[in-house]
């Protein structure tokens, strides 16, 4: 049989075993008869061949390792950590009441358990940090009553548990003296319950130039650090993070 | 499926995300010829594969679904970037690795150079299939084209760097070094 029997497209899908049983044995007899044939195939197998080793071995990225495992880490972190409190939200936090360390129990416990052990967190005591970016109200209003029910679980379990609300872009209006609705609450979560609390440094100067004035935040309020400095560091450290 | 099962399901799916990451890296970069940007490709499907890991249905799809989001982050930093024309920058990548012979090298660049100058939608169905090995419905699957078109660019893709890499009688095809590639 003449090569040019069969077309480019054809021999094509005969070298990618798209072409039904038939037609595979049809070329493959074709082929052991006619040198020219064999020939076209095996260039298409060249190419293709060709295009599998070019990329076996690419380049690494330019960036340094350590900085893009670094990143990495914080978004996969953040990420599942999203994951955990979503669906925690989704089966409600009351089951929290119950015991957040038992075993066998609160189907919330056990996440925050499968998270402190994929974030190698201390298991004597709960380390959590609650990012707050927004200065939504509904946002904050949600995100302090879930602090709220953790840390009444906590402390119903006799638990140790430490937390960190770390503030930036508009959340850091959460923190501020003057403008804060929740005020009074977070005092009392910052005295009574080892709840520290961050407004993020750089948040800080943009949103002063912004205003023009000075801004005035909760004297218990750490602005000396960014955001972005602490939470990797905390992270790190194995804390649990919780975004807002 | 109660909660545990659903964050044991989601570990599982991260692990997989994680072993495929090598692989995506690779056909990223043979899409864009750069590292540092294949890189942030590659990062960016990982984290809205995780964020959508949801509306996967089925696992055995996986492959297909992952690669379809990146070949979405591929269009999306093309239309950010305004430019849907070719790359053909692939001179900052050519340090050969100390297990490669120079020759090697040289066939390695000239093919990248050769794929580099397709057309890109020639080049994503290539790659996929040369490279990652994806059959053709797959292919139609992650870019969203009927089968027949997957045949039809990849025809075009292979004749064309069949005529820049394989065609006797110019000097600077590479008869001779093709001896070496099996």
């Amino acid at each position: 049989m003449n090569d040019m029997n069969f077309t480019d497209e054809k021999l094509n899908l005969y070298i990618d075993e798209q072409l039904d049983t038939d037609e595979m044995h049809l070329i493959h007899d074709a082929m052991s008869k006619d040198s020219s044939l064999r020939e076209r195939i095996c260039q298409l197998k060249t190419v293709r061949e060709l295009v599998g080793i070019a990329y076996q071995s690419p380049p690494a990225p330019e960036r340094p390792r350590q900085q893009r495992l670094h990143r990495a880490t914080l978004a996969w972190r953040g990420i599942a950590a999203s994951l955990v409190l979503g669906l925690g939200v989704m089966l409600g936090w009351g089951t929290y009441e119950l015991n957040p360390l038992r075993t066998d129990g609160s189907a919330a416990a056990d996440a925050f358990r499968f998270y402190a052990e994929q974030a190698a967190v201390d298991h004597n005591e709960r380390k959590i940090i609650l990012h707050i970016s927004t200065d939504d109200i509904g946002a904050v209003k949600a995100a302090l009553d879930e602090a709220d029910t953790l840390i009444a679980s906590y402390r119903k379990a006799n638990a140790a548990l430490k937390m960190d609300i770390i503030t930036n872009k508009n959340g850091i209006n959460l923190l501020r003296a003057d403008v804060s609705p929740y005020v009074d609450r977070i005092e009392t979560m910052v005295h009574d319950n080892n709840v520290s609390i961050y407004a993020c440094e750089r948040s800080i100067m943009k949103a002063e130039q912004r205003e023009g004035r000075k801004m005035v935040f909760l004297p218990e309020t750490v602005t000396s650090k960014s955001a972005i400095e602490l939470i990797p560091e905390r992270l790190k450290q194995g804390w649990v993070y919780i975004k807002v | 499926m109660n909660l545990v099962q659903n964050l044991l399901a989601a570990h599982n799916l991260k692990q997989a995300f994680a072993d495929r990451r090598n692989k995506l890296y690779r056909v990223a970069y043979s899409w864009c010829h750069s590292a540092a940007l294949a890189d942030d490709l590659v990062q960016e499907t990982m984290l809205k594969a995780l964020k959508n890991a949801g509306s996967l249905r089925n696992t055995a799809t996986l492959d297909t679904w992952l690669y379809r989001i990146m070949l979405n982050c591929w269009h999306d930093h093309l239309r950010v970037q305004g430019r849907h024309v070719e790359l053909f920058d692939v001179s900052d990548d050519k340090i050969p690795e100390h297990h490669e012979t120079y020759q090697q090298v040289q066939i390695v660049d000239r093919v990248r150079d050769a794929v580099a100058r397709l057309p890109m939608s020639l080049r994503e169905v290539v790659t996929l299939a040369d490279f990652a090995g994806f059959s053709y419905a797959e292919i139609a699957e992650i870019v969203d084209i009927p089968i027949g078109t997957v045949m039809s660019r990849l025809f075009r893709a292979r004749k064309n760097l069949k005529e820049q890499l394989l065609d006797l009688g110019n000097d600077e095809s590479m008869p001779v070094r093709l001896k070496r590639v099996k």
